[in-house]
């Protein structure tokens, strides 16, 4: 039932069977007489300048689940290491490289005893999770994007889009919505475009000459199993040298690292949905938060609308500064 | 600007824009930005380009016993501010370079202050001119090789500076951490109910919150700058010990480029802004701004 | 300050400003500048003539406890009036020194902020920071009484200012610190319920705004001003509880210059930014 649609988020090769039924309900919503939608009154008549006909409010959910992945099977995670390596082709390897597909490095603990005091650390970037997520937000996408093509929209204009924990660590309910719009004067369009900008900002993206392709989003994920020196470093102890970790009044390696990644590979997850297209007005957020298993996730969003350029631009002349007497 | 270019009939742009979907894609990669469209106008406007998000991140560590009573100032928690200050700063340089910017803008600093250590996080866009031009004569440079500047200038602010001959070198920080004056204040005073200045204390204050200032001073000088703009002072103890004090200082340096200071001149207006009105296409063009 | 005896004579002189501050102060005059103003503010300085020198600061670190007073007469507590007062002056006084060490002209944007500490209780840092301009025609723009002039106005309202021929003198300020008597119970219970004014609130009120703002003015008129722009009145119980409060009156003394008066018909413009 779904269009043949190259742009939009990805969903994963083996992904969700059912993601082309809409609830029933949704259907007799959308083939209705009157539309609704979450736009303001500015963002309408923008709308009706820009010759884009709201026709109904669109939206998408799923609700995922992922595992947890202990590193020598379930349980224990103190008893050695799973593989010397601290990343064979670099540091941000290639996401489907590794035997855990992807960034991993290790470090050894300095003082060559292995205890449950002294370990060895880890920065593993969690694929799976990472994969979920990508899935999870991609469904709803697509559940979005049916139901705007169920009204015989062209595009969603104003996404809002929502990722939340549902209670449990594991599970996560993404919700997408958005103002389904026909371009007045066009036949059916091969694909939907939808982006989170709406109003203004959308028509000044058009002038500038940049058309939008679609949202795109992309979450990475990191652990750190600290190492016996991390863990002194981050409860204020002295440490031994760069080496192992770090030392007091220096940088604590292993922390800096695992940062350091996730962002990176936040960003390269969303310029492989790019093509040669350009992300713009992305958001970037990072949250932190102890695991069940004795490690601390880092994970980073980033979100934006994939744009493309149409037209030569040429720039508008310096505005003029204005001082305000009211 | 000497030809004023036609009225745009946004309508069609649009139809156009999303016909151009059917066919395939603008040769050159693209790249990624947060700037806000209203922001990569004005960027455009002076002649500069969003290329790329970039960011920095560093952690710096705290020994224990750092944050307990003592006397003066706390040299290992300033140490450690700048020193994580200086590595964040210095990776978002090197991304910044090997994605082709000459300039980071917009930078949203986050700094974290804990009892065991300091993090620092900072992303930002980087920018250039358009078709990527020569390096402008002076930007900062450290050693041989040109170094980025970075500003958490927004793109607006920087396009102001820009238009007026003001070239942004880089984030001027300072800061320094002190111990409140052991001695409690009815010891001081020996009689309570006496409203007088408490001289000792506000000695201590004082000299940190200069010493803060200093250290900002003297890093805007070795980036070349000529001066601090937009100086964010921040100060107050810390939530952990509340005996301790921190201040930091931070502003962009700045320095004027070779065709001087140019005056913009600024038009008074009346706003009748409290109702939101209907959107004019047309009015985006400067041409037609009413006279 | 001429009602509560305590003339500015009587409080301590400044003292010397710490030697961070001249290390500061030194590189300052060596042709680097500062300034808290805004990108937008500080083109709009340059366009009025100036040029910032240094952001300045100044601060004074007061005890300022209770006095005892009757809990059954709203009064002035004219001690903690002074020591108000006298706290602000210090801070802005050595804000000026900074100032003058350096050359400027006058300080705009001037901002006085109080900070507690836990480790001090009844006791406040006053706290007055700006930025240091200097008038790029070289000529003096120095107050009434040779000092450089101080303005709480921002950037933009400091521009306008001057295109309307005036120019600044001098911070102004009134302080009145004024305890309000607790009602009685018997006249409490009496009208509960009802819709009732407070004569003892509504006077204390009122003679507390006015002693404040009367001393602003006695400060302009010191100076010669003209008039006071931007006033404000503050009120704030610190940290003595409700029924004694501050009343602080600011604003911007003014005198008209020999400048042309420069402003232009203004345009009516809807923004396009939300």
């Amino acid at each position: 039932m779904a269009g043949p649609d190259d742009s939009g988020p990805p969903l994963p090769p083996d992904g969700d069977v059912q993601a082309n039924e809409l609830p029933e309900a949704a259907g007799r919503r959308l083939s209705g007489q009157t539309w609704s939608s979450a736009l303001t009154v500015a963002d309408l008549a923008a709308c009706e300048a820009m010759g884009l006909r709201p026709v109904a409010l669109v939206q998408g959910f799923c609700v995922m689940q992922w595992g947890f992945y202990t590193m020598a099977g379930a349980g224990s995670w103190g008893s050695g290491p799973p593989s010397q390596a601290t990343g064979a082709a670099g540091p941000y390897a290639g996401r489907n490289s590794g035997a855990s597909g992807g960034y991993q490095e290790s470090w050894p603990c300095p003082h060559g005893i292995a205890s449950l005091d002294h370990r060895w650390g880890y920065n593993l970037e969690q694929s799976w999770v990472e994969a979920a997520w990508s899935q999870g937000f991609g469904s709803a996408y697509r559940r979005m994007v049916d139901e705007a093509r169920e009204a015989g929209a062209h595009g969603i204009v104003g996404v809002v889009d929502r990722a939340e924990y549902l209670g449990e660590q594991s599970v996560v309910e993404f919700h997408l919505s958005g103002t389904a719009v026909m371009v007045d004067g066009t036949g059916p369009a091969p694909t939907l475009w939808s982006t989170y900008l709406a109003g203004q900002r959308l028509g000044k993206l058009f002038e500038a000459g940049f058309v939008p392709v679609s949202v795109a989003a992309a979450m990475a994920s990191v652990q750190m199993w600290p190492n016996c020196q991390t863990e002194y470093l981050m409860n204020g102890g002295i440490g031994i040298g760069p080496m192992w970790g770090g030392s007091a009044g220096g940088e604590i390696t292993q922390v800096t690292r695992a940062e350091t990644a996730v962002r990176h590979l936040a960003r390269s997850a969303v310029r492989a949905q790019l093509g040669l297209d350009t992300l713009h007005g992305a958001s970037f957020a990072v949250s932190r938060r102890q695991s069940g298993t004795g490690g601390h996730v880092i994970e980073c969003t980033l979100r934006g609308t994939r744009v493309r350029r149409f037209k030569d631009f040429d720039p508008l002349p310096a505005p003029r500064p204005t001082v305000p007497l009211s | 600007m000497t030809a004023s270019p036609p009225p745009v009939d946004l309508a069609s742009e649009v139809r156009r824009g999303v016909a151009a979907l059917a066919g395939p894609p603008p040769p050159g990669r693209g790249g990624t930005s947060d700037l806000s469209i209203d922001e990569a106008l004005l960027l455009h406007s002076v002649g500069w380009e969003p290329v790329e998000l970039v960011s920095g991140v560093s952690v710096v560590s705290v020994p224990w016993g750092v944050w307990s009573w003592g006397q003066g100032e706390i040299g290992a928690a300033s140490g450690a501010h700048a020193s994580a200050m200086g590595s964040a700063a210095g990776r978002m340089a090197e991304e910044c370079t090997s994605a082709g910017g000459q300039g980071v803008v917009g930078v949203r600093v986050e700094v974290g202050i804990w009892p065991t250590h300091v993090d620092v996080a900072l992303v930002g866009t980087a920018v250039r001119p358009v078709g990527n031009g020569p390096r402008t004569a002076d930007a900062g440079h450290r050693g041989s090789t040109p170094t980025p500047f970075m500003s958490d200038l927004s793109a607006r602010d920087f396009c102001l500076l820009h238009g007026a001959g003001w070239r942004p070198l880089g984030l001027a920080f300072g800061s320094s951490f002190v111990y409140a004056p052991r001695r409690t204040v009815s010891m001081a005073l020996g009689q309570a109910g006496q409203n007088v200045e408490l001289t000792n204390f506000t000695e201590a204050m004082y000299q940190a919150r200069e010493l803060a200032m200093e250290r900002m001073q003297r890093a805007a000088i070795s980036l070349g700058g000529t001066g601090v703009v937009a100086v964010v002072m921040r100060q107050g103890p810390m939530s952990f010990a509340t005996h301790a004090v921190g201040f930091t200082a931070w502003g962009t340096a700045v320095r004027l480029g070779p065709e001087g200071h140019r005056h913009l001149e600024p038009q008074v207006v009346v706003s009748l802004d409290d109702a939101r009105v209907a959107f004019q296409a047309s009015a985006l063009r400067a041409d037609a701004a009413p006279e | 300050m001429t009602e509560t005896g305590g003339s500015s004579d009587q409080h301590q002189l400044p003292r010397d400003l710490p030697e961070a501050t001249s290390h500061r102060l030194e590189e300052l005059e060596h042709g680097l500048f500062t300034s808290d103003l805004s990108v937008n503010e500080f083109l709009l300085i340059k366009h009025a003539g100036f040029h910032p020198v240094g952001f300045v600061m100044g601060s004074s670190i007061y005890h300022i406890g209770i006095q005892t007073r009757r809990w059954g007469k709203s009064q002035e507590l004219s001690k903690l009036t002074e020591a108000m007062y006298n706290a602000r002056e210090l801070a802005m006084t050595r804000m000026e020194e900074e100032a003058d060490e350096l050359g400027a002209d006058g300080v705009v944007g001037v901002r006085l902020d109080v900070n507690y500490y836990e480790w001090g209780r009844d006791a406040a840092e006053f706290i007055a920071m700006g930025t240091a301009v200097k008038a790029e025609d070289g000529r003096s723009y120095r107050n009434a009484l040779d000092k450089p002039f101080t303005s709480d106005l921002s950037g933009q309202d400091f521009w306008t200012l001057m295109q309307t021929g005036h120019v600044p003198q001098a911070l102004v300020m009134g302080t009145c610190v004024f305890h309000i008597a607790h009602r009685g119970l018997m006249q409490t219970l009496g009208s509960v319920g009802q819709n009732v004014e407070l004569p003892n609130f509504t006077q204390a009120l009122y003679e507390a705004r006015e002693l404040a703002m009367t001393r602003m003015q006695d400060e302009a008129n010191r100076l010669g001003a003209t008039g006071i722009v931007g006033v404000r009145l503050e009120e704030k119980s610190h940290q003595w509880g409700s029924h004694t409060i501050e009343f602080l009156s600011l604003g911007t003394a003014v005198t008209r210059g020999d400048r042309p008066v420069a402003l232009p018909l203004p345009t009516t413009v809807i923004s396009l930014d939300n």
